[in-house]
């Protein structure tokens, strides 16, 4: 038996783990529609993408790196870049030519593109599980009967730093600026000479590569891997993006962190039958009150 | 202009794929119309020996349970290898066809159309519940004898189709093996988890059924989505349950995770799987995590009388090891053998009487069937890992 304040510590760090997941996935949904107002819908097989190319290269640097930390960082690295390349080139292939078409047709893209990366995965690894073994050593901090695994505490130091150093890229840097430019307002940023294709296209690179990082972590955390993973993930992360208010890079990170929490509350407070039904039952009614999302703005149509 | 024909050639070649996609599949088509006319020589003449009598698979050759669908398969056509050799049933050769149902019910609806349009003689195969289910309807409407390899759910049973028997023992038998699994190890809280699916979530119910009445007491009762990835929520719940032992009534795949997370979460009392879970693949998956888990399964091939010698014979052909079903499947067709030589004939009427009153001893065990074409004796027995392997366990 644990003692109330264990139930809560443990169920506190359950729910951010499972937030930073969320998060991490959520601000490329995020990021992607306040540039170009898209539902990416591809973006949870962009996760699950991610998380097969870091399963992958980890199986063929196991051998020389050695499968522990250096190994999974190197993985990671490789799965940011190959699903940021993939990202940018679905923008480019599929996207981009409708760009000036109705937004409807852009979401229908999008769809397609899931099932295409779903089913591209699925034909790969013939529809089977894979695991994903690390030789990462156990243990962590211990308070009682709680215990928090290095492993916990790596990814939730991962995810604040790339958090960390989003904000100061998008805050900051000249490209971020372009980027919150465009999402106000793409004709008056092209007369400025700012190049809004590229700057879109960094967009979806960036959001790519932190979805991949959370498929890499979730394959060292949870330990197996299959190809329909990106299907609920993607939904959940899109709720998130929503919470938090879709176009609001600290809103998803809010978002994603406050889902994850509200999912442990639900599951300690009415068992994990209900879990979903209250976590979305609290964000209907938050809706109803901020209908914009928690960071979210008024959006003010032009006539 | 240029991006009109570019448009034009995308769609020219989109066209093409599709012609091709149909050309491919065109093939089996014509081999089911085959299959007909001979089905047509046997109506006329059914004691004329040299026809074929095709078999119908329904199993999940792709998705979350591909692997217990190849091996289904796999064991299927090995049993029917070895009958054609020796000369067949009546001497007619035995033939098999397979349709995926990916255990996924609407994919199973579609796969038994297709099974039927094909015509075969009889049915087999059924691993998840929730996707045998809406099959089983349509084959009874076709008149289909099916016999149930895997699927072991008691809502078949109350669907009470005639002809449809349950080759594997149902939940209620692996719940009795479980309660005495308790009582040996002394302990009275219990908490399972289910998928919310027919399969897990049937076995959940007969255990909060039927262990309260043998004096257990259910703490807590648990979903897991199935694929989803974080459990730890659950765990807590189920640590601050004080649950002293935990019945996992998914699937390995999930499985692995479920026993991961229990462990990494501090839970140190017993964990217990149901036959769903009944795989090599779940020790090597849990890794150092698996070491105690115990696993109420069906028939073990590794400890049945006649093992190795199928291991062997299985392992030369395919490469690989029978599956935790093998056997069941592989029993199937020699009762469905037994039956129609029972019978004389492939006619509806005389097999399904000869399966029904049916006494084979399999590799799987005693198959026999009670009023209600489940198996008259249950089947289960417990494993335990040691050493990453599965170990006999007498309860």
């Amino acid at each position: 038996m644990l003692s109330a304040g264990e139930v809560i510590l443990q169920q506190l760090m359950n729910g951010l783990i499972l937030g930073s997941f969320y998060a991490l996935i959520a601000l490329g949904y995020s990021m992607v529609y306040g540039i170009i107002k898209l539902l990416n819908f591809a973006h949870g097989d962009i996760y699950m993408t991610g998380a097969f190319v870091g399963f992958f290269v980890f199986g063929i640097l196991a051998g020389t790196v050695g499968s522990s930390w250096g190994g999974v960082i190197l993985a990671m690295l490789a799965a940011m870049c190959v699903c940021g390349l993939l990202g940018f080139l679905i923008q480019l292939l599929a996207y981009r030519p409708l760009f000036d078409a109705p937004r409807l047709s852009l979401l229908i893209t999008a769809i397609g593109v899931s099932l295409i990366l779903y089913n591209t995965v699925m034909i790969i690894t013939n529809g089977e599980y894979m695991f994903f073994q690390h030789s990462i050593p156990a243990g962590g901090l211990t308070f009682g009967n709680v215990t928090i695994t290095w492993v916990q505490l790596v990814l939730l130091a991962i995810t604040a730093v790339l958090m960390l150093v989003l904000s100061w890229f998008i805050g900051t840097t000249i490209w971020g600026k372009a980027m919150r430019a465009i999402s106000l307002d793409k004709p008056t940023c092209r007369l400025m000479g700012i190049n809004v294709n590229k700057i879109i296209g960094l967009t979806f690179f960036i959001g790519s590569a932190l979805a991949a990082v959370a498929g890499v972590m979730s394959c060292v955390y949870y330990g197996s891997l299959h190809y329909f993973m990106g299907y609920m993930m993607g939904i959940k992360a899109f709720t998130a993006a929503v919470i938090g208010g879709i176009g609001s890079i600290p809103g998803a990170m809010l978002g994603g962190l406050l889902l994850g929490l509200l999912e442990a509350a639900g599951t300690q407070a009415l068992g994990s039958s209900w879990k979903d039904v209250f976590a979305f039952s609290l964000l209907i009614i938050m809706l109803i009150f901020k209908p914009t999302g928690l960071l979210g703005k008024t959006e003010i149509e032009r006539m | 202009m240029t991006k009109k024909w570019l448009l034009l050639l995308i769609m020219v070649l989109t066209l093409a794929l599709f012609a091709f996609g149909c050309a491919e599949s065109g093939e089996p088509a014509t081999e089911g119309q085959g299959g007909e006319e001979q089905a047509g020589e046997e109506s006329t003449g059914e004691e004329t020996s040299g026809g074929v009598i095709e078999i119908g698979v329904l199993a999940p050759t792709t998705g979350s349970e591909a692997y217990y669908g190849n091996d289904m398969v796999q064991s299927y056509q090995m049993a029917i290898d070895e009958i054609n050799e020796a000369g067949g049933v009546l001497g007619n050769t035995l033939e098999l066809f397979v349709e995926d149902d990916a255990c996924d019910a609407a994919q199973a609806a579609t796969a038994a159309s297709k099974i039927i349009s094909a015509e075969p003689d009889f049915v087999v195969g059924g691993y998840c519940s929730g996707a045998t289910i809406p099959a089983l309807q349509q084959f009874y409407d076709a008149g289909l004898i099916m016999l149930v390899s895997c699927a072991n759910s008691t809502n078949i049973t109350d669907l009470a189709l005639e002809q449809t028997f349950m080759i594997n023992s149902p939940g209620t038998h692996a719940v009795q093996t479980l309660s005495a699994l308790l009582s040996s190890l002394g302990v009275t809280k219990v908490a399972t988890i289910h998928q919310g699916d027919d399969y897990t979530k049937n076995l959940s119910d007969i255990c909060e059924a039927q262990l309260p009445e043998a004096g257990f007491e259910i703490v807590a009762v648990e979903v897991m989505e199935k694929g989803a990835a974080d459990v730890s929520a659950i765990v807590t719940a189920i640590r601050n349950a004080g649950a002293e032992f935990v019945y996992w009534c998914g699937y390995h795949a999930d499985g692995s995770n479920v026993i991961k997370q229990l462990r990494q979460g501090g839970y140190e009392g017993y964990i217990c799987c149901g036959d769903g879970s009944a795989s090599p693949e779940l020790i090597t998956a849990c890794g150092p995590d698996g070491e105690g888990v115990y696993v109420t399964s069906p028939p073990n091939v590794e400890l049945a009388e006649g093992g190795e010698e199928y291991i062997a014979k299985y392992t030369d052909l395919y490469g690989t090891g029978p599956g935790a079903y093998s056997t069941l499947c592989y029993d199937t067709i020699y009762v469905l053998k037994e039956a129609i030589e029972t019978a004389g004939s492939t006619d509806y009427e005389a097999v399904r009487d000869a399966i029904q009153n049916i006494e084979y001893q399999g590799l799987s065990g005693l198959i026999k069937f009670a009023e209600n074409r489940e198996l008259a004796v249950s089947n289960f027995i417990v494993m335990q890992i040691e050493d990453g392997a599965f170990k006999l366990i007498e309860p």
